[in-house]
């Protein structure tokens, strides 16, 4: 609930359109209770008078009501238009808002702060999470508020005429609109709660039979999983009938409270135009005004079923949101070091308080233009390393320096304008090529992104390419073959001219050829830079280059890797293990 | 494949909803009985009111009427409960029926039409869309054959007691769908477009949230949250444009629901006024009035789910549409050791695109073949081949001198243990994982796998054991894990041939080094194949196939290969020495 108040007042700002949305739908509702009402009332009325004498036919006045009969109709069919349009207009503003607000928020925690948790899974899932939010304001919030205020309106015009039949009339929309939709939720929640648990465990098989189908034929297994997955179904189809059985009974019991409540104020009033204190004319419109009330809370059941999904989604998303950020940022960085030498000093770094040293006591330096291969197996602290460089992590005991100056003292923007990064992981959007270049250099003109692509080796390709540097390359690049994405993110990476380089196994996954023609447009993008090469393999390290072994958070072994090669303690064996583990 | 129409979509999924006829057709019965009974609670509502305020009747008088009214209602609520029942049932039968069908002509077609990019989508239509049929045949179908019988039923009750009124129903009913067809074809596009954007805008966060650290790293993180607004807004305004038209539709059923009240009223009122008119007749109009344009309304709120429903059933019929190529041989295979040929070989995933193209070689019984090559050379639709999942255009695959397309699939694939490059945990604990391979298999035989894989140790050390949960809701396992895991299956199943597409990702050393290590010990006296990615396993091979293009480049051992400094050797070359 707490979270859901406080979507409401992410909404603030779009307060103008809620309101307006909020009027129109009370509007719509409130025209179709007046407009079947007043009808009933009016024909009653006219009849009457039809019988009566001459003269009252005189004195009645047919116009004010017709007019008002067709004033509601006007009403009922332009608010509803113009409801919809707001209430749309209103949703799509506040999915913007709630998109900004999760983006905001996860923007200083990646990627240390989102690690851990399977995190293409849960960034997903948080899209998800936020389009299903969109609609809370529509589909729950406005709902609710609108029918308790039209039920206050509706069931004080039928008091104004009968006290009773307004009584008679509150106590039904109560019970439809509240008591129904709950009583059936709480009813529903076991086999709702089963549905999903079934649901999901069919889902993981049907992915596991998909996916793993090669395997499951080959063990003669397809047959027993088809039959799992077809009684999973049963059991599903069984939890989804009780469902079906409680919405039934769901549906009718609002029917018939309905349908009784208007049967109700239909015999107040005939019980009381029976000894004449009621004019005969009042009792259609106690009976019509009834039934047509209950368009108000018509929507209300759905509101209910969905509340529950919607705080999940919005718990999910604030407790993202609230993380705090895994690095604290200067308000200002001071001037831009002289020299640019890596120092670091007894660094320890961890990711949570209670989470193991990633970084536990690591001292090293780099030089200015110096090449270095940081070596070590995973979790030996290499990604942590760049985390700690590239202000993703902050470091708790130890120092780290930049050209002199405390890593911490420098905001982490103005420490990644001094690095380019190459890895596996780097991102390719789903725009076109242009539009994935230009993330390096917003204002470079083409000829500056041929460039990049020649030093590349991709301009034959963008060239050949029918739209050339508009050519699009799909959600996650999926038109661009590995080594061409992996070469797009090289021209990117040319196209930033920073001191440090930092090459996170950026040929990994690749095939040997691929591989090897890679090198050595990675050898030239290196030249004249600081170098910081993170690999668990040794086929390509030259002699002459220095290697750092990472163990357990700190360095294990250090030299020229020649002489590493023949006088180390462990460099030693891994090359011999490599020697035969070489991939073709 | 021509593109499925909507039209012919509504057809083949009403002709699917066969089985459930039955349920299908009590929904719209109880649809339709809940419709007359409207009827009827007008009529006795018009009478009680007329009796009591114009015929000065006593409340006893109109007492019976008022009992029946209130047994009415007790009905329709039964009626209404029933149909959600009956409509339930019959969406159930459905869906059964093609998740059924569905899942069986995808293991039918196999993992070489079910692999790759459109497993995801596969998946998808197996879950949720099928789940999407539900609304459209529980609430959509039985509304639409209840959107032409209530408003007769209205019509012919109509008539008789105001004949005008019915008149102008009557002319005024066909009216609306006609209109509705001529906005709806325009908002149908746009609805559809708008959909489409929708999907769009959260792929495009999907897409932004997941390359925050590449656009930090580019010092672009900050300027992209106001890069989402901007686009959010221009979707927002382009959506909203089209949707003014797309509401038109709804508007266009409200204008005539409410014009047609407020008419009857105002006509009606002026009539009673001088006498010209029956306050009955004039009642059970405004009654009946909403009500004719009730089933109309209800359908216009199904929409959507004819929308998505048609969507996944497009998906759906492709694959069922989809024939299966593949032979159906009943021979059962040999027994004993196994030797494999393949003469002239020409086979690839569509008709008249061979991958592989003039295979000729042969892998003799207890030795080791390893196939090396780049991507995309043909190695993996070789061992495709022999596993019966494409099957060859030209040429043949022979057994022991009998072709392979004469053995029954099954049976065949109990000779065999297939190791695939990403191996796949199944949800479910570790031992239901390895007696996929031997179901009967007791927990010494498993121990037994699994130590030779090199696995037993990690296995022991989990407090559950061989009775850990992997997968969904359980542990996950390391790559390295994954892969002796797999191979513990194939020491299980110990058949004589083996098929194992080597992992190309790069694992710890000491990790890749246990795994060769039980590699080895795996191939050791049956027929192996081996689409090999690692310099050890290719030494260790009886002959090396060198594949490019699809075709046997070279052939030999590991020296008799370096000796002839031809592809092989270019390709040790490239990959082995540093430069």
């Amino acid at each position: 609930m707490k979270d859901m108040i406080r979507l409401l007042r992410l909404f603030a700002t779009e307060r103008l359109w809620i309101a307006g949305g909020f009027l129109l739908a009370l509007a719509t509702i409130l025209a179709n209770f007046g407009l079947l009402a007043l009808a009933g009332w009016f024909l009653a009325a006219s009849g009457l008078v039809g019988l009566a004498s001459y003269a009252a036919q005189n004195v009645f006045n047919f116009f004010t009501p017709a007019a008002f009969v067709r004033f509601f109709a006007t009403l009922r069919v332009l608010g509803r238009y113009a409801g919809r349009i707001v209430d749309h207009e209103a949703t799509f503003r506040q999915l913007a808002d709630l998109r900004s607000f999760l983006y905001a928020r996860l923007e200083p925690l990646a990627p240390a702060g989102l690690a851990g948790d399977r995190s293409g899974d849960l960034l997903s899932r948080l899209v998800a999470d936020i389009d299903r939010l969109g609609d809370v304001y529509l589909r729950v919030f406005a709902p609710f508020a609108v029918a308790a205020c039209a039920s206050l309106v509706m069931a004080g015009t039928l008091a104004f005429f009968v006290p009773w039949a307004g009584l008679a009339l509150f106590a039904g929309l109560a019970l439809a609109g509240l008591a129904v939709p709950a009583a059936s939720l709480a009813l529903g929640a076991r086999p709702s709660r089963e549905v999903v648990a079934i649901r999901n465990a069919m889902r993981a098989d049907i992915v596991d039979a998909v996916q793993g189908m090669a395997e499951l034929l080959t063990y003669n297994a397809a047959p027993a999983m088809e039959a799992r997955i077809g009684a999973a179904n049963d059991r599903l189809i069984g939890c989804e009938a009780r469902l079906a059985a409680l919405a039934g009974l769901g549906a009718g019991a609002s029917l018939l409270i309905a349908n009784a409540t208007m049967g109700a104020a239909l015999l107040i009033g005939l019980l009381l135009a029976v000894s004449h204190r009621l004019s005969g004319a009042d009792v259609p419109l106690l009976a019509l005004g009834a039934l047509a009330a209950f368009e108000a809370v018509a929507p209300l059941p759905q509101a209910f079923q969905l509340f529950g999904g919607m705080a999940e989604s919005a718990g999910r998303v604030f407790a993202i949101a609230d993380r705090p950020p895994p690095v604290r940022e200067p308000a200002q960085s001071p001037a831009r070091p002289a020299s640019l030498e890596i120092a670091l000093s007894n660094v320890r770094l961890r990711y949570a308080p209670d989470a193991p040293w990633a970084l536990d006591g690591l001292s090293l330096t780099i030089r200015k233009g110096e090449h270095v291969t940081i070596l070590g197996r995973s979790g030996a602290g290499k990604t942590s390393l760049v985390n700690l460089l590239l202000r993703f992590a902050e470091y708790e005991e130890g120092s780290a320096t930049l050209g002199g100056i405390e890593l911490r003292a420098i905001r982490g923007d103005d420490v990644r304008s001094l690095f380019a990064v190459v890895s596996q992981r780097s991102h390719l959007f789903a725009g076109s090529i242009r539009d994935n270049l230009r993330i390096a250099r917003p204002d470079a003109d083409d000829n500056v992104l041929w460039r990049a692509l020649e030093a590349a080796e991709l301009a034959a390709f963008v060239r050949a390419a029918p739209e050339g540097l508009d050519q699009p390359i799909g959600e996650g690049a999926a038109r661009l073959s590995g080594g061409e994405a992996r070469r797009l993110a090289l021209a990117r990476a040319f196209l930033r001219d920073t001191p440090f380089l930092v090459l996170d196994e950026p040929t990994e996954g690749l095939d040997p050829l691929t591989e090897a023609s890679l090198r050595e447009d990675l050898a030239r993008l290196a030249r004249g830079r600081t170098v910081i090469t993170i690999t668990h393999r040794l086929a390509f390290i030259a002699p002459e280059e220095r290697v750092i072994l990472l163990e357990a958070g700190r360095v294990a072994e250090e030299g020229k890797f020649a002489s590493l090669r023949t006088h180390g303690r462990i460099v030693p064996r891994l090359a011999r293990m490599q020697e035969d583990l070489i991939h073709l | 494949m021509p593109a499925l129409s909507s039209l012919h979509l509504d057809r083949r999924l009403i002709d699917a909803a066969r089985p459930a006829r039955a349920g299908l057709r009590a929904a719209i019965g109880l649809g339709l009985a809940g419709g007359l009974l409207v009827i009827l609670q007008a009529l006795l509502l018009a009478r009680i009111v007329n009796g009591v305020v114009f015929r000065h009747q006593s409340l006893r008088a109109v007492m019976p009427a008022l009992i029946w009214l209130f047994a009415l209602f007790i009905l329709r609520a039964a009626l209404t409960f029933l149909s959600e029942i009956a409509a339930h049932r019959a969406a159930a039968a459905v869906k059964t029926a093609l998740r059924r069908a569905l899942l069986s002509r995808i293991v039918t077609l196999g993992p070489a039409y079910a692999a790759g990019e459109r497993s995801a989508d596969l998946a998808a239509t197996l879950t949720d869309g099928i789940e999407a049929l539900e609304p459209f045949l529980a609430r959509y179908l039985p509304q639409r054959a209840l959107i032409a019988l209530v408003p007769l039923a209205i019509l012919a009750t109509l008539f008789p007691i105001d004949w005008a009124s019915g008149l102008v129903l009557a002319v005024s009913g066909p009216l609306i769908p006609l209109f509705m067809v001529f906005v709806g074809q325009q908002a149908e596009a746009i609805n559809q477009r708008q959909w489409r954007q929708l999907l769009s805008m959260s792929a495009h966060l999907l897409d932004a949230v997941q390359g925050i650290t590449t656009l930090k790293l580019f010092g672009r993180a900050r300027e992209e949250i106001a890069l989402i607004a901007q686009i959010s807004d221009e979707y927002r305004r382009t959506t909203m444009a089209s949707l003014r038209v797309a509401f038109l539709t709804s508007a266009v059923l409200e204008f005539f629901a409410s014009l047609a009240i407020a008419l009857v009223a105002v006509i009606f009122g002026a009539r009673l006024l001088h006498g010209h008119a029956h306050f009955f007749a004039a009642f059970l109009v405004l009654l009946l009035v909403p009500e004719f344009f009730l089933p109309l309304r209800t359908l216009a709120t199904h929409y959507h789910a004819r929308m998505s429903a048609l969507a996944a059933a497009r998906r759906i019929f492709e694959v069922l549409d989809t024939v299966p190529a593949s032979h159906r041989g009943t021979a059962v295979p040999p027994s004993g050791p196994i030797a494999l040929s393949c003469r002239a070989l020409e086979a690839g995933y569509e008709p008249g695109r061979p991958i592989l193209r003039g295979i000729d070689c042969d892998f003799p019984a207890g030795r080791m073949s390893a196939i090396v090559g780049r991507s995309g050379a043909g190695k993996s639709s070789l061992a495709a081949a022999i596993l019966g999942f494409i099957a060859p255009g030209e040429g043949t695959i022979l057994v022991n001198g009998a072709p392979l397309a004469a053995f029954d699939r099954e049976t065949w694939w109990r000779r065999l243990a297939y190791v695939p490059q990403t191996p796949r945990i199944f949800a479910g604990t570790i031992a239901e994982n390895l007696r996929l391979a031997r179901p009967d298999a007791d927990e010494a035989a498993l121990s037994a796998a699994c130590r030779r894989a090199l696995l037993l140790d990690v296995i022991e050390s989990l407090p559950q054991g061989f009775a850990t949960r992997l997968g969904e809701g359980g542990i996950g396992l390391s790559g390295g894990e994954i892969q002796r895991l797999a191979l513990a299956r194939a020491f299980l199943k110990d058949a004589p041939l083996l098929i194992l597409d080597e992992a190309t990702a790069h694992l710890d050393l000491e990790t890749e080094a246990l795994v060769a290590e039980a590699i080895a010990d795996l191939v050791r006296g049956r027929t192996s194949i081996l689409i090999a990615h690692r310099l050890a396993t290719v030494r260790r091979a009886d002959q090396i196939l060198v594949m490019e293009a699809g075709h046997i480049a070279e052939r030999g051992t590991h020296e008799s290969l370096l000796a002839r400094n031809g592809a092989y050797a270019a390709l040790l070359k490239a990959v082995a020495l540093p430069a």
